[in-house]
């Protein structure tokens, strides 16, 4: 995939060029706003709207990294998504039994090509990861998915949250000390090898 | 406990932001600082937690389609020409309509003689002494009597009632009211055997159809042409 090209042609107009793109980077951009949302249907709902929004503004690229610039758009959707849910009632990150209760292991968090135990195990995990997450601020959730989860250098994230590299530097510090914090809550959900007590005393 | 500035400079090393001279600092405090060792293996613990979330699939594609985006289908150049002559051709059969309501054109009957219809239709009392020419001389003062009621019926009321020598007397000079009513009701008269004005269209009702036959023709190419770029473009 010529990225440059297809970017060229998408800003002649070419929706069928801009949708290439959309194909190669819609699972990132759909994970990074699950876990920057925690819900699957807001992280949705922001994709798409992230991605009409990239295409609007797809002339203000001026070249540079796409993905750091498709990233921006994606955040702000999700900042947008944020806003939306302080004017109307927000619906519970797990959703509840018929009884009312909260599902331990709701079906969404599923990977069919688990067993039940690894399915189980990933699920706690993974919800765990999650909530510790959420716990984060916002500005903070932000930066610590798009560098430790997305795997984005320092430069990209600065250029994807519009803030300098000194706050980068900082604002995932702070991240990953409270989720240090928050997983120690979760020991025994940890693979043996991310233990943090067990790192500690080495 | 280790400060802050520790935390945030234990953090990019494990990213590898620091310069060469930084990493060897830090690296030979880790060495020999067993909390700051620990802090660092939490610090990379965590980060080796978040790195191994499974990586979720979006559910759906997220490609779009020209109606999300509001892309218009392309349409041929006289699409315009159509949509400007239709607007251009309303807006004049709007300003006929205006035209013919606002400024009707005025003409009188070719039997009405043009001395009497000046009289009257003038400047009124304003001919007092002045008028001359052909104007008959009866005319002018009819006129000039007809005016003068205006002012008396102010006054009538106390005027009329006595009928004394004296009240006559100094009532001479103006006419009364009884006195000036047959020659009013004679106006009247008068003004009721002028000719008809009658008034014409200032555009004529052909081209105000003409208008409107272009601007509805117009519209109806200029519709039929979106519709088939739009069936065309899906």
């Amino acid at each position: 995939m010529d990225e440059t090209a297809l970017i060229q042609t998408a800003q002649h107009g070419d929706l069928d060029s801009f949708n290439t793109l959309i194909l190669h980077y819609q699972d990132m951009v759909f994970h990074t706003a699950l876990r920057i949302l925690g819900d699957e249907d807001l992280a949705a709902d922001a994709s798409q709207e992230a991605f009409i929004s990239a295409f609007r503004s797809i002339n203000s690229f001026r070249g540079g990294s796409f993905k750091a610039w498709l990233m921006r758009t994606v955040t702000n959707a999700c900042y947008d998504e944020f806003r939306r849910q302080k004017r109307r009632p927000t619906t519970p990150l797990e959703p509840e039994s018929a009884d009312g209760e909260e599902m331990d292991s709701p079906r969404w968090l599923a990977d069919p090509n688990m067993t039940p135990a690894e399915k189980f195990e990933a699920d706690e995990l993974e919800h765990a990861i999650q909530h510790c997450l959420d716990a984060l601020p916002t500005d903070f959730r932000t930066v610590v998915v798009l560098a430790d989860i997305q795997g984005m250098d320092y430069s990209e994230v600065a250029i994807s949250v519009r803030v300098p590299l000194g706050t980068i530097k900082s604002r995932l510090a702070r991240a990953r000390l409270r989720l240090r914090e928050c997983l120690r809550g979760f020991e025994e959900l940890l693979p043996s090898s991310f233990r943090l007590e067990e790192e500690s005393n080495l | 406990m280790n400060n802050f500035r520790d935390i945030e400079q234990l953090s990019s090393y494990l990213d590898g932001q620091l310069s060469p001279s930084e990493s060897a600092r830090v690296e030979s405090r880790l060495s020999s600082d067993p909390k700051l060792a620990s802090a660092y293996n939490d610090i990379r613990a965590a980060r080796g937690i978040l790195r191994k979330l499974p990586a979720r699939k979006a559910p759906r594609n997220f490609t779009l389609t020209r109606q999300m985006v509001g892309l218009k289908p392309p349409l041929p150049r006289t699409y315009s020409v159509f949509r400007f002559s239709s607007a251009l051709a309303a807006f004049l059969l709007m300003l006929t309509f205006a035209a013919n309501t606002v400024m009707p054109r005025v003409s009188f009957g070719a039997s009405a003689p043009a001395p009497l219809a000046q009289g009257n239709y003038g400047s009124g009392g304003g001919c007092d002494g002045g008028c001359s020419g052909d104007v008959p001389e009866s005319v002018v003062t009819e006129v000039v009597v007809a005016e003068a009621p205006s002012i008396e019926f102010a006054a009538a009321p106390t005027n009329a009632l006595p009928s004394t020598s004296a009240d006559s007397a100094r009532n001479a000079g103006t006419p009364t009211v009884a006195a000036v009513m047959p020659k009013d009701s004679g106006n009247e008269s008068a003004l009721q055997d002028q000719p008809a004005v009658k008034s014409e269209a200032v555009v004529p009702v052909v081209w105000q159809i003409g208008l409107l036959m272009i601007a509805l023709v117009s519209a109806l190419f200029a519709f039929v042409m979106s519709r088939s770029a739009k069936k065309k473009w899906s």
